[in-house]
């Protein structure tokens, strides 16, 4: 039950809260499509479209992926930072 | 898009089970004297197999429903079964009580709602062990 509580007063995207990120912003800086970078990352366009636009949170190994192909940690790109 | 080989396996799983549906259709027309409506409905399931196969080839979503190796897709194919067993199960609690209303024991939607609650309590336990 605190678990819970605690889980719910931090904005657990578990929650239904989308988490902000920063994934469009740094595809685009490095001059890739939203079909590139979904094929570096085996997943598909659809899904990198929904992820930039916050309408999906990916999984922590994919989110972990995405921070790993733009050379940086998961807490860079994406943000829980609700409030 | 790069394709893996368990990935191709995985998506040919789909067309193949219709395939095999037909023919277990075919054999138990047969079995009921009626060959012309198995192989009907064998001409069906070949038919839709081939159809989702080569549907999967353009459409995204379609190939992620069938080789599930998008997570996202994979996560709406798991709500979409979950959506379709809900209704399954009102539409089996339904027929249960209309049946019982008209005077009868409530075969066969007693037995399939039976079968159903066994397997939601056995997929609960197994997954609880899963983790």
């Amino acid at each position: 039950m605190h678990d819970k509580q605690t889980l719910h007063q931090a904005g657990h995207p578990a929650r239904g809260r989308p988490v902000r990120n920063d994934v469009r912003e740094r595809r685009t800086a490095k001059g890739l499509a939203q079909a590139e970078l979904a094929r570096e990352l085996a997943v598909s366009r659809q899904t990198i479209n929904s992820i930039e636009t916050g309408r999906y949170t990916p999984s922590l190994p994919l989110a972990i992926a995405i921070a790993r192909f733009f050379g940086t940690a998961v807490e860079e790109i994406f943000h829980a930072d609700h409030d | 898009m790069q394709i893996t080989t368990k990935s191709s396996r995985v998506y040919w799983v789909t067309p193949a089970v219709g395939v095999a549906c037909g023919l277990i259709y075919l054999i138990a027309f047969s079995l009921g004297g009626h060959p012309g409506y198995g192989l009907i409905a064998l001409g069906v399931m070949v038919a839709f197999s081939a159809g989702i196969a080569l549907v999967g080839r353009r459409s995204e979503t379609v190939r992620g429903l069938l080789d599930h190796r998008d997570e996202r897709l994979a996560g709406i194919d798991l709500r979409a079964t979950a959506v379709t067993a809900v209704i399954m199960i009102l539409a089996v609690l339904a027929g249960f009580v209309i049946e019982v209303a008209r005077g009868h024991d409530g075969a066969p939607f007693a037995l399939i709602g039976a079968v159903g609650g066994v397997a939601y309590l056995g997929a609960v336990g197994y997954f609880r062990v899963r983790g």
